[in-house]
């Protein structure tokens, strides 16, 4: 009888030792009164902007003493894929940045919340003072799911210094890509005479990085080409304009040689160096350039030397947006912490304060317009592009399409293949691409 | 009675007289004891090695699965149900196949070259010779520096513009250019495999040393009585002692060669074009960037299917001593 009460014993503590153990690794600790919300931005890892956020998570803690924001840093190409496994996994942060044709993917994937009821609680009007645009693109299936962050064109930035030791006007930059070459040519120079050229007129992160379609796509929407057909439905890619645009892109490297060698292994940052040290003369960037370069060279005064002008004119005046948007895990706990923060970071104070620190241009009118903004020689350009500018394709195969061009480019600028070979079988390879079931 | 207990059971009686025997083993039926609950020998082995299955089971079959049941499902919308059409796009693609023969050849150039150049060193560092030690550990750093970390050494060593190896060909008058080792095609591939021989030859060189220490000294002083030379002792002495160890060397390098990940992606990313993609990076791409997740998996798939294959070897001798 002893021998089995001992025996129950035994078993009722064992087993409420694995009831415990159990329990405590799927039950997270709960604090009575802070929410703690997990916060992912690839900018955290950026200096000057990583600062910025950090500044406007200590003003949003302050002014919300029951939210706390742990930030989780990642990198510009890795977001996508750790976001997709911790979205799958029920993990996701809470509250991401991600760009406009990531969005698409994320509203597919069930991987964003949506932020309509929000929105509503919000008031009439809430919603006013945004761009049309980036709404539209925040929409999906008559949700919004995110809220817009921020919303740029890109333009042509260079260096005045060096224009002026090319014997070039800096306040002329090139209007078109014949005077677009002819600038890039004069600017390509040995400058310390020892035989070696170290000065180049143009660069471009010709390697397979996301931040490419933003310097290619504004190339060869100006020569009035295009990926896709209208309908979306097929490659446009051997049309008479988009051999033109890709030929002068690849010539830009074989033929005039008027960019630094080994281009197709630059990423963006490279490029920045390389503008930073004076090697580069000019490049296709945006509002964030600026503050990046200044902070990797601060002797270079880039507020001084440096300058925006718009892409030049080729069959059209036109080049491509940057946007982002703000989205909430469709897994958080805390949704209206979360929500709270979103409209926290997209709210016109804190968006003022990311203009001020990073030069970026906000989605919203009443930022845009502030003295601030308008008399910016940076920001003056590029929001004065931004109603020629267009999005890239947002559809879930862009990605793919995007790198059979970029594969081609590649192939061409280092000669594994002809320009019209390769060019060639990236237009089968897109077409193969569109053909898959939708 | 299992002819282990009885070899046991005699093994025991011999020692029994021994006044420096520890004492009888235990009975292999005795029981132990785990928080008052009395487990048999035979049984308390496999509760040792459960959570060691069981992880194994959670952080590769369970995925395992999960890849193969996606490679054999319908992309997108459309029927339900098995389908192989994912592999067949697979078998039909000229990428898949290009992307094999690149992966095959970064194999066997990166192993053949840590086998001779990891052995080599092994000969040298099994030699009387000052500062052994520190040698040793010398060659052991690159094996230390992380895959992707070694990757972005590299590719700052072979920039064109700004890479100590152009500078120092440039000083030596060898080049008037810069050599574009990343970018021109018939030089990607080369500049990686040479980056990652250079990572992954510690690893085979301590096998080596370690096989190498292995053979005793008697055999040595044996064929030297014998009158057989340096190169005769190596062939008959070394190379038989080291048999085993190139079958665990070669499978195992060529297991890890054919997984190699970051030290490409860092490098060249698969590019220019698709001239250095292998198995790795593609699958990485075609997933996570592409987003097609059946294909991905079949590529997975048929991946593992080569890992397997390569590993028979190991496996058999494995089981062999077993």
């Amino acid at each position: 009888m002893m021998h089995r009460t001992w025996l129950w014993a035994r078993s009722s503590l064992l087993l409420t030792l694995t009831v415990t153990v159990v329990l405590g690794l799927l039950v997270p600790a709960r604090s009575q009164d802070v929410v703690t919300l997990r916060f992912s931005n690839w900018h955290l890892v950026e200096t000057v902007w990583g600062r910025s956020l950090r500044e406007a998570i200590n003003i949003f803690e302050s002014r919300n003493p029951g939210i706390r924001i742990s930030p989780e840093p990642i990198s510009y190409a890795e977001k996508e894929p750790r976001y997709q496994i911790e979205c799958a996994a029920r993990r996701m942060p809470d509250v991401v940045k991600l760009h406009n044709f990531s969005l698409t993917l994320f509203f597919e994937l069930g991987c964003a919340a949506d932020l309509t009821s929000f929105i509503q609680r919000e008031g009439p009007g809430f919603l006013k003072t945004w761009y049309d645009t980036p709404m539209q693109i925040m929409t999906h299936k008559g949700k919004i799911m995110a809220m817009p962050g921020d919303f740029m064109s890109m333009v042509v930035i260079y260096n005045r210094d060096l224009f002026k030791a090319a014997g070039l006007d800096p306040d002329k930059p090139p209007k078109n890509w014949t005077e677009f070459l002819e600038y890039a040519r004069r600017l390509t120079r040995d400058t310390d005479g020892d035989g070696r050229v170290d000065q180049w007129g143009f660069s471009m992160p010709a390697s397979k990085n996301p931040g490419l379609p933003l310097r290619i796509l504004p190339v060869v929407f100006s020569f009035g080409a295009d990926f896709l057909t209208p309908d979306g439905r097929s490659s446009a890619m051997d049309s008479r304009e988009f051999r033109e645009a890709f030929t002068y892109i690849v010539e830009l490297a074989t033929v005039h040689r008027v960019v630094p060698p080994g281009v197709t292994t630059f990423g963006p940052g490279d490029v920045r160096t390389q503008m930073a040290s004076r090697r580069v003369a000019m490049k296709i960037g945006s509002g964030w350039s600026y503050p990046i370069i200044n902070d990797l060279n601060p002797s270079l005064k880039a507020a001084e030397t440096l300058e925006a002008a718009p892409v030049p004119v080729g069959r059209k005046q036109t080049t491509v947006a940057w946007l982002s948007g703000w989205i909430m895990s469709p897994h958080t706990r805390n949704p209206d912490a979360a929500w709270k923060f979103i409209k926290f970071l997209s709210s016109k104070d804190i968006e003022k304060k990311f203009f001020e620190d990073n030069r970026v241009i906000s989605s919203r009118r009443d930022v845009n317009t502030l003295p601030l903004v308008r008399t910016d020689k940076f920001s003056r350009v590029i929001v004065s592009q931004l109603s020629q500018a267009r999005l890239e394709p947002l559809i879930k195969e862009w990605p793919e399409i995007f790198d059979a061009f970029a594969t081609a480019l590649q192939e061409a600028i280092t000669g594994a293949k002809t320009s019209e070979r390769a060019l060639a079988d990236a237009h089968a390879r897109v077409n193969a691409i569109l053909a898959r079931p939708r | 009675m299992p002819a282990s207990t009885r070899s046991w059971r005699a093994r025991a009686e011999v020692k029994a007289g021994d006044p420096l025997s520890p004492g009888p083993r235990p009975h292999p039926s005795t029981a132990i004891r785990v928080l008052g609950f009395s487990l048999r020998d035979r049984h308390s082995g496999y509760v040792f090695i459960a959570p060691a299955i069981l992880l194994l089971v959670a952080v590769l079959a369970y995925p395992a699965l999960r890849s193969l049941r996606l490679s054999l499902a319908h992309p997108g919308p459309g029927p339900g149900g098995v389908t192989l059409l994912q592999y067949g796009e697979l078998l039909g693609s000229g990428l898949f196949r290009q992307v094999v023969r690149n992966t095959a050849l970064f194999v066997v150039a990166s192993v053949a070259l840590h086998v001779a150049l990891g052995l080599g060193i092994a000969l040298l560092l099994n030699r009387p010779l000052y500062g052994r030690t520190a040698f040793r550990v010398l060659a052991l750093l690159p094996w230390v520096v992380p895959d992707v970390v070694a990757g972005i050494i590299w590719k700052w060593i072979l920039n064109p513009l700004y890479g100590v190896l152009n500078e120092g060909l440039f000083r030596l008058h060898v080049i008037a250019a810069p050599v574009e080792w990343l970018t021109a095609p018939t030089l990607v591939l080369p500049s990686v495999i040479l980056a990652n021989v250079w990572r992954g030859f510690p690893f085979v060189m301590i096998i080596f040393l370690a096989g190498l220490q292995s053979i005793p000294a008697e055999l040595y002083e044996a064929a030297a009585i014998d009158g057989a030379g340096t190169v005769q002792r190596f062939r008959h002495v070394t190379l038989p002692g080291l048999r085993k160890i190139f079958v665990v060397a070669l499978a195992l390098d060529t297991i890890w060669e054919v997984r190699r990940f970051g030290l490409i992606q860092a490098m060249t990313g698969g590019g220019p074009g698709t001239l250095s993609e292998v198995l790795s990076t593609q699958v990485f791409k075609q997933y996570f960037q592409f987003f097609k997740f059946e294909y991905a998996s079949a590529m997975a798939i048929a991946m593992t299917g080569l890992l397997l294959v390569v590993s028979l070897p190991y496996v058999r001798m494995i089981v062999r001593e077993e």
